[in-house]
């Protein structure tokens, strides 16, 4: 079967990483201690080359800078927005769909950090925005932070599927956004109507009483709706949402669907688009705990037809790894 | 709709998607980079030795189109050079062009700046491949013409790095083993010190480059020799050397450029300073490979076993042609065994059993001996090619080696076989 295999990293100036440096190349099998050449996925720079004249060295990984908030927005009391600037460098390298940073407070150890995406740029003010939700020790961490913050960055594996969302031109993407999980979408949407891609944001408020990330679509041009798409007592779509699908396929020709939620909200709208139009290709915003980013800890590890990928550095097909059988 | 998919445009592919075109199938032919002809793009040398009689006994078989071409496209007939006769030299500099439109007329579908990567093998068949993309494409019958050039990689493990080829592998993704993604375990060639491998034979330098007097040379006889300064003798690069026909010891003393359009070095590489050192090489230059002052590409490092009729054992519906199905060196050679390979493709998809060709021809028996030979001792070290070396010595020894057109003709009338290769089969 066609093995969907590529890293993130690969051909960037992160790479090769440590996994190639210890024969565990995600990509290039001379690094994966066969002797031969049968590299699957090409970005333009051989890895093993770039290894043996880096002296058999992986290149440096990223390292926490200190930052400084210009301004914390309070939406709620465990949701807030973050403005921080950042060298531009890491922001030119930040404005790329699927961008993420690890942030954590000046004072704790680096496995305080935690993994947050990029929600918009800006580049007057040299600095990143980022919505982030208050959940345990790490974002509470965060929470402390009110003038320096440490940034670890730029990473990019936030959204899977990106061979979908790269190169589109004249395209029509619809995205379907739950909650904070609708934040990346607001950076693939700018990207991608830099290419004349049209916008279609349904976007569901979740527990919030009103869509934090609406404004930033519409600012992007993005056409948005406003709707409750899943019933989470009983883990259903609701009807709504049923007939506002099946009205935009009729309408509209969408070629790819973003589903930007949790797992379970990931799960069935592309099963359920899946069913009815087989044609269409799905991203989706990378749900992943991780840890070090660097394909090293492994916490972010998920299993795909009994292999493992590392989700933080690798790509997988949104498509194959929500799938179920009968497709609801 | 019956449909063969050729993977790999070089001499090989093409001459494969040109005899299933013929046969009636319909054919996609997919190539990685934006020009066919593979390493077609820098040879140029045909007919010398005992590829004049391979040439003229695929002619008489009916497989006459890509040496029209050839012979079109010819700058120089039937000279001479060091061990080697009678040979033509076409212009590298015009041929893709010719043969791609060739194709394209005969309505062979080509994807260029296409890299096929992996394959989906059902029983033992393959039902279709994938390009890196994620495209998939269906087919009934599949020919794996992909050579054994590269990619990067193997020439850093093996060779002496990526010295920028004509495949150019940074700009169009490497050459993948489609055989081995589909299960079939790759054989590789040796050099004689037992390394895997072996490097291209020779580069060229920009003819512009060379002093008037060389170039006026060239475009008149075809050849300029002159000697390799004593200090500069290096014997040893001759064992790595593919082309075996070509790694007798005047190569190793003589600096012998050949006009291919660009002026052809025959030799595997050499530093540019000590390049310049000879007279009239004082601005020279190389085009190929760019880097031809460091390395040459590495080759053989992909083999798929295959039967006599260019069926790959171990899968129903893939057959090979060119370097991909053994060790053979040359456009002749590749020419041959693609055209081989897209007939019985046709065949196969008519339920019919694969032809072999007689060994009473050479064509015919150089496919089974190279087939008998690389499984002995040493035969890995070998390269086959009717230019030279052993193979050639072994064509005047059973009487395979002539340049009488007439008796080739006859030979092939009397084997029943005489424009076999213009039948339509569908
Ligand atoms: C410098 C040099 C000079 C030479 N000079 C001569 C000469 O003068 N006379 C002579 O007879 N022979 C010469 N040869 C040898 C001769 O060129 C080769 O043996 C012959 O052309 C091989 O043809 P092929 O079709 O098997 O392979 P190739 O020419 O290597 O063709 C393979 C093709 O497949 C494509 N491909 C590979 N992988 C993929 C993929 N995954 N998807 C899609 N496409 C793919 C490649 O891009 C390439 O176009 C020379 C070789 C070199 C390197
Ligand atoms: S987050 Fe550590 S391996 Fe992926």
């Amino acid at each position: 079967m066609y093995k969907f295999v590529e890293c993130i990293d690969a051909g960037s100036e992160y790479c090769p990483c440590h996994l190639a440096e210890k024969g565990e190349c995600i990509i290039c099998s001379q690094l994966q201690n066969k002797v031969f050449c049968d590299c699957l996925y090409w970005k333009g720079t051989c890895i093993y080359e770039e290894l043996l004249k880096n002296g058999n060295k992986a290149k440096k990984t990223r390292q926490y800078k200190k930052c400084d908030i210009i301004a914390i927005e309070k939406i709620r009391d465990d949701l807030l927005i973050y403005d921080i600037r950042v060298s531009n460098s890491l922001l030119r390298e930040l404005d790329n769909i699927g961008a993420y940073v690890f942030l954590k407070s000046p004072n704790f150890p680096d496995y305080f950090g935690t993994p947050i995406s990029i929600m918009d740029i800006n580049y007057e003010q040299q600095s990143i925005k980022l919505l982030i939700k208050i959940h345990g020790i790490k974002t509470k961490d965060i929470k402390d932070c009110n003038e320096k913050i440490m940034v670890k960055g730029p990473y990019w594996n936030g959204i899977q599927g990106q061979r979908f969302l790269r190169n589109l031109k004249d395209k029509s993407v619809l995205i379907l956004g739950r909650g904070v999980a609708a934040a990346p979408g607001v950076l693939v949407t700018r990207r991608l109507t830099l290419n004349n891609n049209k916008i279609i944001a349904l976007l569901d408020k979740g527990r919030s009483d009103k869509n934090i990330c609406t404004d930033y679509y519409t600012k992007y041009g993005a056409e948005v709706n406003n709707l409750s798409i899943i019933n989470y007592k009983d883990k259903t779509l609701t009807d709504d949402f049923k007939k506002y699908i099946k009205d935009i396929l009729e309408k509209e020709n969408i070629d790819v669907v973003l589903a930007a939620g949790d797992d379970e909200f990931n799960s069935l709208i592309i099963n359920y688009i899946h069913v009815r139009r087989t044609d269409i290709c799905f991203a989706s915003v990378n749900n992943s705990i991780m840890c070090c980013g660097e394909g090293i800890c492994g916490s972010c590890i998920v299993k795909l037809s009994g292999k493992e990928i590392r989700s933080c550095k690798q790509q997988y097909n949104p498509l194959e790894y929500y799938y179920v059988e009968d497709g609801k | 709709m019956m449909n063969v998919v050729v993977i790999g445009g070089g001499w090989a592919g093409c001459a494969a998607a040109i005899q299933a075109k013929k046969c009636g199938a319909d054919v996609l032919l997919i190539e990685r980079t934006d020009m066919l002809l593979g390493l077609g793009n820098v040879g140029g040398i045909m007919r010398n030795n005992g590829r004049y009689t391979a040439a003229e006994e695929l002619i008489a078989l009916g497989a006459d189109d890509l040496f029209n071409i050839i012979d079109r496209c010819t700058r120089h007939k039937s000279i001479e050079f060091p061990g080697h006769k009678h040979a033509d030299l076409y212009d590298v500099t015009i041929i893709e062009a010719h043969v791609r439109r060739y194709i394209l007329d005969m309505g062979i579908r080509v994807l260029f700046e296409t890299r096929v990567v992996d394959v989906d093998v059902e029983d033992k068949k393959i039902k279709a491949v994938f390009l890196d993309s994620g495209t998939r494409i269906d087919g009934d019958v599949f020919i794996e013409t992909t050579g054994s050039t590269g990619p990067m990689g193997n020439c850093i493990r093996y060779g002496k790095g990526c010295s920028m080829c004509i495949l150019r592998c940074p700009a169009y993704g490497p050459r993948i083993s489609i055989s081995q993604r589909a299960g079939v375990e790759d054989i590789l060639g040796m050099r004689d010190d037992g390394v895997f491998g072996a490097m291209s034979g020779s580069c060229k330098l920009d003819k512009d480059s060379l002093s008037k007097e060389i170039r006026d040379e060239l475009n008149t006889k075809g050849v300029y020799i002159t000697d390799v300064p004593q200090e500069d003798i290096n014997p040893e690069k001759l064992k790595m050397k593919v082309c075996q026909q070509y790694a007798l010891k005047e190569f190793a003393e003589k600096i012998i450029l050949l006009d291919t359009g660009h002026a052809k070095l025959m030799t595997s590489y050499y530093p540019l300073e000590k390049l310049r050192k000879l007279k009239g090489f004082e601005n020279v230059r190389f085009i190929d490979p760019y880097a031809g002052g460091k390395a040459n590409s590495i080759r053989y490092l992909s083999m798929a076993p295959r039967n006599d009729t260019m069926k790959v054992i171990g899968l129903d519906n893939l057959y090979v042609g060119g370097e991909k199905s053994g060790l053979f060196v040359g456009h002749t050679e590749a020419i041959v065994t693609g055209t081989l390979a897209g007939y019985n493709a046709v065949r196969s998809l008519m339920g019919l059993n694969g032809i072999e060709l007689p060994v009473s021809l050479c064509t015919g028996d150089i496919i089974k001996y190279e087939n008998e030979t690389k499984r002995k001792k040493d035969g890995l070290k070998k390269r086959y090619t009717f230019a030279g070396s052993e193979y050639f010595e072994r064509m005047k020894k059973l009487n395979l080696y002539t340049t009488d057109k007439e008796i080739i003709n006859k030979k092939v009338e009397a084997l029943m076989i005489k424009d076999i290769f213009k039948q339509k089969l569908i």
